[in-house]
């Protein structure tokens, strides 16, 4: 044993050759300890027993309608544009429209717009209206009985005119091996501006 | 004192065994690991292979090192420390790259040897009383095999196929408070043990406090069981049992750094040694990476935090800080200490040592901060919403190649990291090389029944009577060790508002069953989740979240951990069939500047569909209601579903595509997910409120494949 005041006992226990000091526990981890046992049971007890906060169904709920309540303003601003809109021709415009097309348009349409699941956009028979307006629409609304996807809430309204344009510019393109037409009543609407 | 001494001999030759084991193991982890890191910036590396694509070798990474590596190292280090009498032949081959049930069976029974092997050891002892390192070593051993059998519980199907008796949620929850616990007490305990021993051997340091491994001990395993639920947090396991995984883990930060204060402390009046030991040097960044690491997991398990952490490279960043820094480091400073005493000689090269300690240290920082970095970036990119209430970044793909750069930087890291073991490798060599191996050591200590009783050795708290009743004191740790799992698993099990059914879920079609199965087989879960939590960030990116109810026939749950790719729990009809096709043979055809490997294979391997009624016949087994005699009409429904499939891909422009191969299978299942609930279209369904279920198909249910899901809001 050592006889040092300074220095705490020495434990007589000897295992293989190492042995223990019998120090007293830290004071700072001891209330270390203390603190977060009665930080867990608050937690616990606010949450699970008075109920007082929201669980997470709840704190998804609050944070959808903030959310959606944003989103709808700014929807509604754009719908109201709809009919005036015409198509880009700024090259930005179009780069950032050509990017969504490849992201969310291509699995359906392809890359060229020359159609695989979803119809050819480079031909002049369209199915639901053939003007830079409708495509529009049918962007933002989709037809969901034939599978297109509703882009409304997806797409920022700036991305709706991009891809829009972008779109425009495909008309008349001759991409290899199209989507044969598969409209019902085709309507010649003349040749695209960038023919 | 000295009355009946008897004389016995250490083997040495089985710790030179694990100790070439772990440095092997050792060596193939890591290099598994820096193969899979590279190809996340490089996905060709697979060099188009399937067995070699990420999916299937993270598990062996993973497996090679957690089990291998520091499995090794803990019986090494346990059979030092615990001074083996009973030489038993413990071998492990350890190659399970899937483990599959037999593999199970036999972990089990090398556990069994071990477990035997260690209490063996402890009742022959010749020492009174067992030390704190013994204590760690018992709680590991009861508790990894308590962990073990109750997570591997399953059906065989085939002879390497099997499906867990647990679904969905309770699946989820059984396998995290394996998982979690696995790192606790495969990872944490059984390597506190080896720092009791290890280092006050090295610093020549009487342990800093006995009471403080009294605590700690007991509160570090008792407490340590119930946190494994904050690998679920945010998602559909009920929110009772998010709370007391998030709760416990907060409550856990004292137990564990009681383990690193012990350490540190003990090293009090000895740090001149550990600026000269390298040996020293490895454990004090060992202990302190030890100490980071067990301050972040509660930090992580708290839930706001793990808002943003979870599935990102945050949690990488994380385990490598505890896997790299406190069990590599420790691994490798109790190597250092062990082959000049096996060999009875010096270590060959003390400037090596050093050399491999910067370098290790080096590469470390070169892993987590690239990680950390990469993780914070990705998790606020993916909850970004502009000012109009968009999502800023709604293509996930753009939000992987901000992370390229730091996946480079990482694999720099595991490089550093790899060159620091090849390093020691050497040494360790040219140090066996120059000495004489010593397989016996011959040692003498009075007979236990002979040690008289010291009056010292009464302490205040009475625990010196436990510790020399080593039965009695495993029953109190398995009592311990038990109470967490018992009261979170048995809610689980007999509430059944726990898992609130919902009518429209059906199981899967014979043909999604075999798709699924290849999902598992290719390890489809290492990158991509399929649980979709209450945030608008992640439903407006992939549909509505995830419920309870629609993971009762999933065996096993695929939840997952980590996105690497985007979740893909509601990805069924959003794609048409011919995409999945497309971009199963190549990604980067249909995604460019995707980091997923190609699946070629799945385009050309034939769909086995030998073992499908035995597959129908387990599943019903643990639980899925197919009818009666299902597995009869199975292949021909089989068929019918293979033949809508090839018809549907005709309409991508993809007609030659054979109906038996695993490519539409996987398709059918992937078409499949997150369907059986739908959303309204126009207006998603009011939060909070159930799903609008579907019309609800009879069993099995028609895929509906290629019809493009207009409600679905997800994308990439």
């Amino acid at each position: 044993m050592n006889n040092n005041p300074q220095e705490p006992k020495l434990l007589e226990h000897d295992a293989d050759g190492i042995r223990e000091l019998d120090n007293l526990l830290p004071r700072w981890w001891v209330w270390l300890f203390y603190g977060c046992i009665a930080f867990a049971a608050a937690y616990l007890v606010y949450y699970h027993i008075l109920k007082a906060g929201p669980l997470q169904a709840a704190e998804y709920d609050s944070e959808w309608k903030t959310g959606e309540a944003l989103k709808s303003a700014a929807l509604a601003k754009f719908e109201a544009t709809i009919g005036t809109l015409t198509p880009s021709q700024d090259k930005a415009v179009l780069a950032q429209g050509q990017q969504v097309f490849l992201t969310y348009c291509a699995p359906c349409h392809r890359p060229d717009g020359g159609g695989l699941v979803g119809p050819n956009l480079c031909d002049d028979y369209w199915i639901h209206g053939s003007n830079f307006v409708d495509n529009i629409k049918i962007i933002i609304n989709g037809v969901p009985d034939k599978g297109m996807l509703t882009w409304r809430g997806i797409l920022k309204p700036s991305e709706v005119h991009a891809v829009a344009s972008h779109i425009y510019t495909l008309r008349g393109t001759k991409p290899p091996n199209p989507k044969p037409r598969e409209d019902q009543a085709p309507k010649p609407t003349g040749p695209s501006p960038f023919e | 004192m000295n009355t009946d001494l008897e004389t016995f001999k250490y083997d040495n030759r089985i710790v030179r065994a694990f100790a070439i084991a772990t440095v092997i193991w050792g060596l193939v982890g890591f290099s598994a690991g820096l193969l899979i890191a590279c190809q996340l910036f490089w996905p060709e590396l697979n060099l188009n292979l399937q067995f070699t694509t990420f999916g299937r070798l993270r598990p062996l990474h993973t497996n090679a090192v957690i089990f291998a590596f520091v499995g090794n190292g803990m019986f090494m280090g346990i059979i030092v420390s615990a001074a083996v009498t009973l030489p038993l032949g413990l071998t492990t081959s350890k190659e399970y790259a899937e483990l599959e049930w037999p593999i199970d069976i036999a972990i089990a029974l090398v556990w069994v040897v071990f477990a035997v092997n260690l209490f063996g050891t402890i009742l022959k002892r010749r020492e009174k009383h067992l030390y704190v390192a013994i204590w760690f070593y018992i709680a590991t051993a009861i508790t990894v095999a308590m962990l073990h059998i109750v997570n591997s519980l399953e059906i065989p199907a085939t002879a390497f196929k099997s499906y867990s008796v647990y679904a969905g949620v309770q699946d989820a929850l059984v396998q995290w408070w394996y998982a979690h616990n696995a790192v606790a007490f495969f990872l944490t305990t059984s390597y506190l043990g080896l720092m009791y021993y290890f280092l006050p051997k090295a610093a020549e340091r009487p342990v800093f406090s006995y009471r403080l491994s009294i605590i700690h001990f007991w509160a570090l395993i008792f407490i340590y069981i119930w946190a494994g639920p904050h690998h679920l947090l945010y998602t559909a396991l009920p929110d009772w049992a998010q709370s007391l995984g998030m709760a416990f883990s907060i409550m856990l930060i004292a137990p564990s750094w009681g383990g690193m204060l012990n350490g540190l402390l003990t090293l009090r009046g000895a740090w001149n040694k550990v600026r000269e030991e390298p040996m020293l040097k490895f454990m004090v960044v060992a202990i302190t990476a030890y100490g980071m690491a067990t301050l972040e997991g509660p930090m992580l398990s708290i839930k706001s935090v793990n808002a943003l952490s979870h599935y990102t490279d945050w949690t990488i960043a994380h385990v490598h800080t505890a896997a790299l820094g406190w069990n590599g480091f420790l691994t490798f400073s109790v190597l250092y200490w062990l082959f000049p005493r096996l060999y009875n000689t010096k270590l060959y090269s003390m400037r090596l040592a050093n050399w491999h300690f910067w370098l290790g240290l080096l590469g470390m920082m070169f892993y987590v901060i690239p990680m950390y970095w990469s993780g914070i970036t990705q998790g606020l990119m993916w909850k970004q919403f502009t000012n109009e209430g968009f999502m800023q970044y709604p293509n996930f793909l753009e939000t992987v190649l901000q992370l390229i750069p730091m996946y480079k930087l990482r694999a720099i890291g595991g490089t550093f990291y790899l060159l620091g073991a090849c390093l020691m490798t050497y040494n360790l060599y040219r140090t066996a090389k120059a000495g004489v191996f010593v397989p016996e050591v011959e040692v003498q200590a009075p007979a236990l029944k002979s040690q008289p009783e010291h009056p010292e050795e009464k302490h205040p708290w009475g625990h010196r009577w436990i510790e020399s009743k080593p039965m009695v004191l495993t029953g109190f740790a398995l009592v311990a060790v038990a109470i967490g799992g018992l009261v979170e698993f048995i809610p689980m099990w007999i509430i059944k508002e726990n898992v609130p059914t919902i009518a429209a879920v059906k199981p899967y079609t014979p043909l999604e069953v075999l798709g699924r199965d290849i999902y598992i087989r290719e390890g489809c879960v290492g990158c991509h989740s399929q649980m979709i939590r209450p945030f608008r960030s992640e439903t407006e990116r992939y549909g509505e979240y995830s419920k309870a109810g629609e993971f009762v026939y999933d065996h096993p749950f695929l939840w997952g951990s980590k996105r690497t790719g985007p979740d893909l729990h509601r990805i069924g009809g959003k794609y048409p069939d011919a995409w999945h096709f497309n971009h199963m043979d190549d990604p980067r055809l249909v995604s460019p500047g995707s980091i997923m490997p190609r699946y070629p294979w799945l385009l050309s391997q034939k769909l086995e569909t030998n073992s499908l009624p035995a597959r129908i016949g387990t599943l019903r087994k643990v639980g899925v209601p197919y009818p009666d005699g299902f597995e009869a009409t199975a292949q021909l429904n089989l068929e019918a579903q293979q033949k809508r499939i090839v018809d549907n891909l005709k309409q991508g422009a993809i007609t030659n595509a054979p109906a038996d191969r695993e490519i539409i299978a996987l398709v059918a299942y992937l078409q499949r997910l997150g369907t059986d609930i739908k959303v309204k279209p126009a207006a998603p369904a009011a939060p909070g409120a159930p799903a609008t279920p579907s019309p609800s198909p009879a069993v099995p249910i028609a895929p509906k494949t290629a019809q493009l899901d207009a409600s679905n809001q997800t994308r990439n």
